[in-house]
């Protein structure tokens, strides 16, 4: 996209499109908020614009507020798209507010964002006067009171077009003709009323760490202290609602060194027992054993990956849940000791080569929600075979005529007569991957394969293609892809 | 006579049909062994599977990993056709035979599964009286069936409590000279205390039913006995020992 072009959010609105942001260079032409799709075209016909997307914004506000915590430690999130920032105290550090504002402003642009800011003796003064514009409070126009249209017009057709008209009024009369709500926040922006913030919290990482007065040179008693931090953070977690589902641990060895040892588990946990063993399991499958050395001197364990976890009813019986912790547990033990994609599950993918139809589901991953099914296939596709050669299998085959299935083929030296077959099943490459490909063989494309089921003198069943058809390839290629139970 | 009472103990033992008499299932809480020939993988997975399923439960199949050169992977699409959800089923790749035994000794005594599924290529090593102990010995205590199943292996001395031999047998055809329903010829090599007098059966898959039903009479005798070079054995054992060597 060139930079000159224009460019707006876009969101639906009832039934018509509406533009719900505008860039400055939009804006310029008269392009705003609220304005409908269709007119915004007819005024700049090349104007670019993306979906809106509120979660999107949102996140992008979150970033660039924990970016404003290093000017001061009180920022506020004014949404969609402000900050307030307290700087009392802080704008020294940076030369003064002005200078404050340039850094500012110069680190934001940096990272892509165009920013209007103001500073003012209170945040809902500060807010009107980077929004509308200008210095002086007094002199904004009455719609940086941000009250409803019609109590707008009003004000407008009673002649009040600035603040300072307001302010000049008495208090009673104006809350008396337009609402309590004008007098509020005239009263706010003017500084009579106190406007608090409510500053972003900072949420505590979930760590703990033990220091020792002499290192400890065994490894299982380091062990049982990050089983006792463990312990320690699992009681702060269920406190804050909250369960791990990845722990680091940092061993701190005398000369400095550090080992990080990492695990992961399947269900979110607040249990010790299950983090050890699985921590144990890490430790014994190490490539390179850990070496204390000269002893290790402090010990560390963070979590790195935390979920909501309520806090648990404890059964009086045994149920589902614990049969569903046992195979979860099982599940971590073995990812953890043969690698997370050796534990899978076989979910259908949506592709069309019966080798690349299904997908292998690491459990460590957690399962998707709503899993397709393959059972919702088998009314459509001839049957399929239970195990799948990866790659085919190169044979050479007779066939009886040059587009039939074949009468005998030889597979790892074995000569299998063919007694039954079933086909051609024609199962076409999948031209819209490739460029080029959808026209055929000659021009670059992939080769159709016609596949048969089979079935040998000794009651084997097997799953052959020919790769390619006669009109493709003068001597098209056997393979044998598969077995049938 | 534990066979038939222990059917009727259970009734979910075995998705081998009850309706014809005789046949042990693969009992609950119990270590199988399930020999086959490579040709034959495929079909020796889908009685181990298929009898391990039965009841509720997860399902774990432990495998070596593939080093590709012709690694046969299993295929959703042919699960689904043998009555068997893909979503119960973990697959589990240990890299090498320690591991493979191990993976499935963890898997044998975790209480919540239904069945496990080792599948083994080759002479297995580390499969000794002791190691298919503790797998018996897990199976017991957890109450779940652990199949065994070992491709182009000889029998060994084993804590097995029962050794099938499982074979593809050819299908009734279906009009158009097309293969038919999967068939099996199963054959009960040991069992303990298995005192019944037939020791081959004929098993046919029944997708209305979902399970496998045993011919009342071997249909396909004539055709299959001239292709087993040694009367009454069902795989070539001349061509086991080569394969294996």
């Amino acid at each position: 996209m060139p930079a000159e072009t224009p460019f707006a959010l876009v969101a639906r609105s009832g039934s018509a499109l509406r533009l719900a942001a505008a860039d400055p260079r939009a804006q310029a032409l008269g392009l705003a908020e609220g304005m409908t799709l269709a007119d915004a075209r007819a005024r700049c016909p090349e104007l670019a614009t993306l979906p809106d997307d509120p979660a999107r914004t949102a996140a992008a506000l979150e970033q660039v507020l924990a970016r404003l915590g290093r000017f001061t430690p009180v920022v506020a999130g004014d949404p969609p798209d402000g900050a307030l920032l307290d700087v009392t105290g802080c704008a020294h550090l940076f030369g003064g507010e002005a200078a404050l504002l340039g850094v500012i402003q110069a680190e934001l642009a940096e990272a892509g964002h165009a920013l209007r800011a103001a500073v003012a003796a209170n945040p809902a003064a500060a807010r009107a006067l980077a929004r509308h514009g200008g210095s002086d409070v007094r002199a904004l126009p009455v719609a940086a009171l941000e009250l409803p249209a019609d109590t707008l017009v009003a004000l407008r057709r009673a002649g009040l077009v600035t603040l300072g008209d307001l302010a000049a009024r008495p208090s009673p009369t104006l809350a008396a003709r337009f609402g309590e709500a004008l007098v509020l926040r005239l009263r706010q922006l003017l500084g009579e009323v106190a406007s608090p913030l409510t500053p972003r919290g900072h949420v505590a990482p979930l760590r703990a760490e033990e220091r020792f007065p002499e290192p400890v040179a065994r490894t299982e008693d380091v062990l049982d202290v990050a089983e006792d931090l463990l312990r320690r953070l699992g009681r702060e977690m269920e406190e804050r609602r909250l369960g791990g589902r990845r722990f680091v641990v940092t061993l701190c060895r005398a000369d400095g060194a550090r080992r990080r040892l990492a695990v992961e588990t399947g269900r979110t946990t607040r249990d010790p027992a299950p983090v050890m063993r699985l921590l144990r399991e890490r430790i014994e499958g190490l490539a390179d054993p850990i070496d204390p050395g000269f002893g290790f001197d402090s010990v560390a364990m963070a979590i790195t990956r935390s979920e909501p976890l309520a806090a648990r009813q404890i059964g009086l019986e045994k149920g589902e849940e614990a049969v569903e912790d046992s195979v979860a547990a099982l599940v971590d033990r073995l990812a953890v000791r043969l690698g997370p994609e050796a534990v899978y599950r076989l979910v259908p993918a949506n592709r069309h080569l019966p080798e690349v139809a299904q997908a292998a589901l690491p459990l460590s991953e957690g399962l998707p929600r709503k899993a397709a099914s393959f059972a919702t296939r088998l009314g459509e596709t001839p049957p399929r075979p239970l195990c799948l050669f990866d790659p085919p299998q190169p044979i050479e085959v007779i066939a009886g005529v040059p587009d039939g299935p074949p009468l005998r083929f030889r597979w790892r030296g074995h000569l299998f007569a063919v007694r039954l077959a079933e086909g051609p099943e024609r199962i076409a490459a999948e031209w819209w991957r490739h460029e080029g490909a959808h026209s055929g063989y000659a021009q670059g494309g992939a080769l159709t394969r016609d596949y048969y089921r089979v079935e040998d003198s000794e009651g084997r069943r097997w799953w052959v293609f020919r790769h390619g058809l006669h009109a493709e390839k003068p001597h098209p290629s056997w393979y044998l892809h598969g077995q049938f139970p | 006579m534990p066979g038939p009472s222990a059917l009727e103990e259970n009734p979910r033992l075995s998705p081998l049909s009850r309706e014809t008499a005789g046949i042990p299932g693969l009992d609950r809480g119990r270590l199988h062994e399930v020999h086959a020939a490579p040709e034959d993988r495929a079909a020796a997975l889908a009685f181990a599977l298929v009898s391990a399923c039965a009841g509720e439960g997860a399902l774990f199949l432990v495998r070596p990993r593939g080093r590709g050169g012709g690694h046969a992977r299993l295929h959703g699409e042919g699960l689904a056709r043998l009555g068997l959800d893909p979503m119960r089923l973990t697959l589990v790749e240990a890299r090498d035979e320690p591991a493979l035994l191990r993976a499935a000794l963890d898997a044998a005594r975790c209480p919540a599964l239904a069945g496990v599924v080792i599948e083994s290529a080759g002479r297995l090593a580390a499969y000794d009286l002791t190691a298919s102990r503790r797998l018996a010995l897990a199976a017991e205590r957890s109450g779940s069936r652990v199949v065994m199943v070992r491709i182009a292996a000889e029998p060994r001395p084993s804590a097995a409590f029962s050794r099938w031999t499982i074979a593809s047998a050819p299908s009734s055809p279906l009009p158009g000279a097309a293969p038919g329903r999967p068939m099996l010829l199963a054959r009960l090599d040991r069992r303990r205390g298995w005192a019944g007098g037939q020791t081959r059966w004929h098993l046919e898959w029944n997708s209305s039913h979902g399970l496998f039903r045993a011919l009342p009479e071997a249909p396909a005798e004539a055709e299959a006995a001239p292709a087993a070079p040694l009367p009454g054995a069902v795989v070539p054992l001349a061509g086991l020992r080569g394969r294996a060597a």
